[in-house]
Parts: structure tokens; C-alpha cells; sequence
């Protein structure tokens, strides 16, 4: 699965959220990756960043708190056609595959490798990913 | 208005059954705690403390020992966990206000002369309300525990798998969305895989039935110090361990032969480093979640050391 930073919005859809992070600097080089990719040190609350995955849509709505280093958190939700419903399981193969490009962008020493092994070991890793 | 609790009997007979005791709820800190409370009022109180992702249920089979020895036993389920109130708010789950949740357990109920029994983070919370309660102390055991800033263990050092679990947007997708605690999470970690499939699984996922409930999962790994880089709770910890080597109340350790979490090559003596006096290491069938595998076992283990140091009162 390839996952691609996009810009334009898909019209005609609406936010589901899918999971909260309040605390994405916990390990600081997730939120500087963060940081890095959707250029939030220029643009702090703007529009929410874009990841396209095999043509599914998610937003990445970038949270503030005070006394805290912006991103303070990050809510990730899938862009939905109209009022159709959400498919969860092709939900979860998307998120494994945002996941892996987290962690791919965050380098060494966090690993894709690892995390589909640490997928493997908790048994939540998506079929077929 | 009225809020509708869920009781244990709410659970159904899977539960009821193996935890046969009646629901009670106390207000702490603003959030509703349940417990249960059994035995003779006046007879000392033993508090069995449960961490993570587990609750009261944990403690079902050490209960009936003590029980029938005579003593009077409290167990709670923290905040975020079991019957309990389960907080959406990060900050609710600070260490600070999951210690002052049991702080305002002890003060409401009034407990004194109490046995602290310690397991996971029932070890960080329980001590720091013990030492901020330290009045209301007769006696302490830790089970499967730390209580200091570094080294937390191994196992919670290395990237596979702990530290990736609970990254940054991977910890609520693995462990809340996914559910990886309690599930597949404490059946690596006891002895006896098939028996815990089927007697204590259900009752660890009806608790926390949505991913939302689950947000301490992968909230509480995030506050075991790890490097300075990410430690929330140094400091509470260094307050912790200094308090600990000052107190000076019978104390004993009892571990799992196979815990790879907390491995009692390591644990086993730093405890001792801390409490010389402290008897044991008292070793049973069990990893991290030895109560699983050697529950009645270590209720004998706590009652017979509560024997020596917390008599019943012959007419009590």
C-alpha cells in the first residue's frame, strides 16, 4: 500500500474520527517528523494535513495545548464519500499502512520491521498487509 | 442526574461467579471508584491493588484465603479501569491523581492498620498513597512491581515490542483500537494460557468494552520512566524509592518464577536494596500476572505473613 502526502481535499466527504493521540511528542521524533512533513512549524493551525492511501482519504487534525510544543496531539480520522459508511476493515488495513509510514519516517531506531513484528506478537496486524 | 453504574453482577454469571463479592462505589477525586469491601469491618483491612489493564478481578482467587482467615478485604478498581470510571481526559491519568484517587479511598473509608498488597501499577500508586497516608500502614507486599525512576526493566527499554506499543498514534491504534491490552497482552504473560483464555479473558474485555475505555492502556506505559527524553514521572519516582527506604513496616516480596517483565534477578534485589528487612522473594507459578496462574497460593503466602504482623483480634 502507498501511502502520499496530498493537498486537495476530496469534495463531497465528511470526517470520521478514527483515534486520538493527545501526546504525540511522547517520543519527540514522531512530532518532529510530524512537524517536518506538513511544514507545521510555518503553519500551525491551518488545514488539517492530507495522507492519501490507495485512494482513501484521511485528515490529520493537528492539536494545540498550552505550555506544550506544537503538535501537542494529533486526531486522524477517514474522509468519507457523502453518508456512506465507514468500512472498517479496509479502515484498519489503511492505518496499518499509515502506521508503517510513521515509523519509516521517524527512522532508526523505530523500524517498520518491528512494528510488524510487534503487530505480529499482539496479533493486529491486517491480513494482507 | 442520575448515572446508571455497572455492577459485577452486570457482568453475568461468567463473572459473578469466579467473583462472587458485592459492587460498592466511592466518589474520588470527582470520579466514581468501585470496590468491594468484605469481611468483618473491624478486622484489619487488606488492600489488594491491581495495575495494568487489569481490575478487582484479578485478585479473585488470593480473596477467598483471606477471607476465611478472618481478615477484612478492599479491593478498587483504579480509575480508567474495571467497574470504575474511565476518564476520556489525559490528564485525569496522571500518576499524581491516580495515587490521590487511593489517598481519597483510604481518607473516605477510614482505613487503618492497613496491608498494602501491590502488584503493577497498583505498586507506584498504592506506595504513594501509602507514604502520603503513612498513619494508616501496617504492613506491605509487592508483587511484580517497581517503585523507583531507572532502571525501570529491561523489557521496558527496547523499542520491540514495548516501547513501539504505546509510540506516538501506534498506542491507540495497537492497544485501544485494536485491543491489544487485555487481550493478547496478559495471555503472553501467564503460565497457563488456556485456563486464562477461557476464565479471565471475558471478564478483562467486558470492562473495557470500546477503545476509548481503554486509553490508560497506553497511557500508563507512557508514565514508566524510560529515558529523560520522555519521563513524566522522574520525579514522583525519586520521591517514591527515597520515601520507601525510610519506611520501616514488615514488608514481603512474592514473584513469578517466569516473569519476563520484571525479572526477579533484577527486581527481586533491588527491593531488597530497599527494604533489608523485607521477607522473601516468596516464588510461585506465574510471569508478570502471577496472580493468574498461583492466585490462592499467594493468598495463603499474604496470610500467613499477615498472621505475624496483623493479628485478628480474638474477639473481633
Amino acid at each position: 500500500m502507498t501511502v502520499t502526502r496530498i493537498t486537495e481535499r476530496p469534495l463531497g466527504t465528511r470526517s470520521v474520527p478514527l483515534l486520538t493521540d493527545p501526546d504525540v511528542g511522547h517520543y519527540p521524533e514522531f512530532s518532529d517528523f510530524l512537524v517536518a512533513t506538513f511544514d507545521l512549524a510555518d503553519k500551525q493551525l491551518d488545514a488539517p494535513g492530507l495522507l492519501d492511501v490507495d485512494g482513501h482519504v484521511y485528515e490529520l487534525i493537528f492539536i494545540g495545548r498550552s505550555g506544550r510544543p506544537f503538535p501537542a496531539g494529533v486526531e486522524i480520522a477517514a474522509l468519507v464519500p457523502g453518508l456512506e459508511p465507514l468500512d472498517p476493515d479496509q479502515t484498519d488495513h489503511d492505518l496499518w499502512a499509515i502506521l508503517e509510514w510513521l515509523v519509516a519516517g521517524v527512522g532508526e531506531p523505530w523500524s517498520v520491521e518491528a512494528l510488524r513484528t510487534t503487530g505480529r506478537i499482539y496479533r493486529v496486524i491486517p491480513a494482507d498487509s | 442526574m442520575t448515572t446508571i453504574a455497572r455492577t459485577i453482577n452486570d457482568l453475568g454469571p461468567h463473572v459473578s461467579i469466579r467473583y462472587p463479592f458485592r459492587s460498592k462505589f466511592v466518589n474520588v477525586n470527582g470520579w466514581r471508584m468501585h470496590y468491594i469491601d468484605e469481611g468483618p469491618p473491624n478486622a484489619p483491612p487488606v488492600l489488594l491493588l491491581h495495575g495494568n489493564p487489569t481490575w478487582g478481578y484479578l485478585w479473585r482467587d488470593t480473596i477467598p484465603p483471606l477471607l476465611a482467615a478472618g481478615y477484612r478485604v478492599i479491593v478498587p478498581d483504579q480509575i480508567g479501569f474495571g467497574l470504575s470510571e474511565h476518564p476520556h481526559s489525559a490528564s485525569a491519568h496522571s500518576l499524581d491523581n491516580h495515587a490521590s484517587n487511593l489517598v481519597a479511598l483510604l481518607d473516605q473509608l477510614d482505613l487503618n492498620g492497613v496491608f498494602f498488597v501491590c502488584h503493577d501499577w497498583g505498586g507506584p500508586t498504592g506506595l504513594a498513597a501509602l507514604l502520603t497516608r503513612r498513619q494508616r500502614a501496617t504492613a506491605v507486599a509487592v508483587m511484580s512491581t517497581w517503585a523507583w525512576r531507572t532502571p525501570a526493566s529491561e523489557f521496558h527499554r527496547q523499542i520491540l515490542p514495548w516501547r513501539l506499543m504505546q509510540a506516538p498514534i501506534v498506542g491507540p491504534h495497537i492497544m485501544a483500537r485494536q485491543g491489544a491490552f487485555p487481550g493478547r497482552g496478559i495471555y503472553l504473560s501467564v503460565v497457563d494460557r488456556e485456563r486464562y483464555r477461557r476464565d479471565a479473558l471475558p471478564a478483562y474485555e467486558a470492562v473495557l468494552p470500546d477503545p476509548d475505555d481503554r486509553r490508560l492502556t497506553w497511557q500508563w506505559p507512557r508514565s514508566i520512566p524510560i529515558d529523560p527524553s520522555t519521563d513524566i514521572t522522574g520525579e514522583r519516582f525519586e520521591w517514591l524509592e527515597a520515601g520507601l527506604r525510610e519506611l520501616n513496616i514488615p514488608a514481603t516480596i512474592i514473584w513469578g518464577r517466569e516473569d519476563d517483565v520484571f525479572a526477579l534477578d533484577v527486581m527481586g534485589v533491588r527491593w531488597h536494596d530497599i527494604w533489608p528487612h523485607a521477607e522473601g522473594p516468596h516464588l510461585v507459578t506465574g510471569k508478570h500476572f502471577l496472580q493468574e496462574d498461583s492466585g490462592a497460593e499467594i493468598g495463603q503466602l499474604l496470610v500467613e505473613f499477615a498472621a505475624r504482623h496483623l493479628p485478628i483480634p480474638e474477639h473481633g
